[in-house]
């Protein structure tokens, strides 16, 4: 957003966003290094994001759905289903992984088609449409693995994307940096991209300024479907099971790496770079939370406690982040307000 | 009864549900387990007609699953410490109060979207409950269960409760001043606010009544069992707002009647018994209930425009 000129440049750095999501990831790695045993030794930096990369591929692409003023979630719900028959197809019908991978990715875009039809052409609700997908898309999956069939066994080849390293970084970690260079391309390099904003901005304007808002808008959730596929396989490779329940709750952590990195929640303003840190602080706090040995808060094992803390912070971080948001704005305004009252009664500015 | 088309079209799929039910597998409606299948769904009923007041005033609330558990474990808590039942049906309202109020102070006051305020505040909630019950299960004391009296008695309470409720509810929807400006507020806030409403107090008043009512759901759950286990709301939310989208509540607000609720809520309770009295293998059920919505919101989507062409 573009600050008041006549501030001093430090002030509007810092009332940025992303410095201050910088300083909170900051924060919370000088916290846990204090407190938890070797936070920042190489081994765990890369254990955090080989298990955060799959909320990273989700919040990327619910990036430009959200821009638009829409919301995607099924996309949990859509991973369980792509994970099924990814195991289905290489376990049951002895397709190759990779070949069953690009299933998985198809059948994630095309249920995004469906959201899409629903969203755009018969101009529903998005909230209520991926309400009942998520439900729809969860029910196929556990149709197909009669409720609790779990497929498991896969190749060591397919494995070494969940597991091993490639050029010293995990494996899936390349196809994130892959996946985040396409992604910022398309929503910041494009036209599409830049209409997505104009429509989440004001949908009928976008129109008028001759926009394809179905088109344009529909492509979000066919990409966020296909991404969601992509990170079911990602997931099955680093769980070596693919079953109904994977990926349950994931939606939600996108949504709130999303909101966390300052894309507004109504539309029409947003970056990628925002939504990377939102994500770099809510993998920091899941993992930074699991290494805090057990003695020092509670007398329990810290297992069974860490991820309903983190679970419980991070839905307080997005409820903090939302009303710090609009409190943030309410402020500008009546500052802007104040400033503009001061240079009309003072015709001659003083900067 | 063309006014009503929408309620009573879902009320004929549930009719013919029933009735193929009938021919199929009449022993579906033995009275006593029949019965209990009935008082089994009032709590769902009665959480569906708050998110039904929810969106009619074109609002969401998808933390209500979180604070039904977070009432059942509350109530079950202060009962099982020995005080009255009566206590402990104060303690689960002023949570579900307390809950409901902050849901509408982010919402109505902040001016922050309910879904993903309600998001928040849904995993909030459940991972508080789980940090701090770790999933045990509650016993509780004697003389709670059907509030002390026979099943026979306790399950009249819970159906008369919760049907006392929705013919209160309806009316002081139809003809309260209230229940008007929700609808209000539902249809045009802004109009609503020209009209001398307060749309942010209406809305802070749905929800902090969704809450009570979350908590009253509780309780009457509470009541049928020995036990109480503190993830006995997860998926309510969902449930809840199926049943009121497919009993015609519109989800643009400003437009249902909570007697639709009524079919909507039986007509989803049934597919997992149906499931089984047809020898259908019942892992289909979440399937089927995710189509159902959808098709009620298409339903609701083609009626809208051709509304709009006629009018």
């Amino acid at each position: 957003m573009s600050q008041p000129t006549n501030q001093p440049k430090w002030t509007a750095l810092l009332a940025k966003h992303e410095t201050v999501l910088l300083a909170v990831i900051l924060v919370e790695i000088l916290l846990f290094q204090n407190l938890g045993r070797n936070f920042l030794a190489g081994s765990n930096v890369s254990n955090i994001f080989r298990h955060s990369v799959e909320i990273g591929l989700l919040a990327l692409v619910m990036t430009p759905v959200i821009l638009t003023g829409g919301i995607d979630l099924s996309l949990g719900s859509m991973m369980g289903l792509c994970a099924v028959v990814f195991g289905l197809l290489v376990k049951q019908y002895d397709v190759s992984p990779w070949l069953a991978a690009v299933a998985a990715i198809s059948l994630g875009a095309f249920g995004g088609m469906g959201n899409a039809f629903l969203i755009t052409r018969m101009n529903l609700p998005p909230l209520i449409v991926t309400l009942g997908t998520f439900s729809l898309f969860r029910g196929l999956a556990e149709a197909l693995t009669k409720g609790s069939e779990a497929y498991s066994g896969f190749p060591q080849g397919f494995l070494n994307l969940g597991n091993a390293n490639v050029l010293g970084l995990p494996a899936q970690l390349w196809v994130f940096f892959l996946v985040t260079l396409l992604v910022w391309l398309l929503v910041h390099r494009t036209v599409w991209g830049r209409s997505l904003q104009a429509i989440g901005f004001a949908p009928q304007g976008a129109r008028y300024a001759g926009i394809s808002v179905e088109r344009n808008t529909g492509m979000a959730y066919i990409l966020a479907g296909a991404i969601a596929g992509l990170a079911a396989v990602i997931l099955v490779a680093r769980l070596g099971e693919a079953r109904a329940n994977v990926g349950i709750g994931y939606e939600l952590l996108a949504i709130t790496a999303v909101v966390l990195g300052g894309t507004s929640i109504f539309g029409g303003s947003g970056s990628i770079s925002g939504t990377l840190l939102g994500f770099v602080a809510i993998a920091i706090l899941n993992n930074g939370l699991s290494r805090i040995t057990a003695h020092q808060i509670f007398d329990q094992p810290v297992s069974s406690v860490s991820r309903e803390l983190s679970g419980m912070l991070t839905g307080m971080l997005l409820l903090l982040a939302l009303a710090a948001g609009v409190l943030l704005k309410s402020l500008a305004t009546r500052r802007a307000r104040r400033q503009s009252l001061v240079t009309t009664t003072n015709p001659t500015p003083s900067t | 009864m063309k006014k009503y088309s929408r309620e009573w079209s879902v009320a004929a799929a549930f009719g013919l549900l029933m009735l193929s039910l009938l021919i199929v597998a009449p022993h579906f409606f033995q009275w006593q387990p029949l019965l209990s299948r009935v008082t089994s769904q009032m709590p769902a009923m009665v959480v569906a007609l708050g998110v039904a007041l929810v969106i009619i005033s074109r609002q969401i609330d998808i933390s209500i699953g979180a604070q039904f558990s977070m009432c059942a474990v509350i109530a079950g808590l202060v009962a099982a410490s020995g005080l009255p039942l009566g206590v402990a049906i104060v303690a689960a309202i002023a949570a579900g109060a307390l809950m409901g109020a902050l849901n509408g102070l982010l919402v109505a006051y902040l001016g922050l979207p309910s879904i993903v305020v309600t998001l928040a505040t849904m995993v909030t909630w459940q991972e508080a409950l789980r940090l701090w019950q770790q999933g045990r299960l509650l016993n509780l004391p004697e003389g709670i269960q059907w509030f002390g009296q026979s099943q026979a008695q306790g399950q009249a309470i819970v159906i008369g409760a919760t049907a006392l409720l929705l013919i209160l509810l309806a009316w002081v929807m139809k003809n309260i001043a209230a229940g008007r400006a929700i609808y209000a507020v539902g249809s045009d806030a802004e109009a609503a606010r020209l009209a001398g409403i307060n749309p942010q107090r209406t809305t802070f008043g749905v929800f902090v009544s969704m809450g009570v009512l979350a908590a009253l759901a509780a309780v009457m759950n509470l009541v049928q069992s020995p036990q109480i286990q503190p993830s006995c709301g997860d998926g309510m939310e969902l449930k809840a707002i199926a049943a009121a989208v497919v009993g015609g509540i519109a989800i643009r607000g400003g437009r249902g009647t909570l007697w639709g609720v009524l079919p909507g809520l039986f007509l989803l309770a049934n597919v997992n018994p149906a499931l089984t009295h047809f020898h259908q293998p019942p892992y289909w059920e979440k399937a089927i209930q995710g189509l159902v919505i959808i098709l009620a919101v298409v339903a609701d989507g083609w009626n809208q425009k051709k509304q709009s062409n006629n009018g």
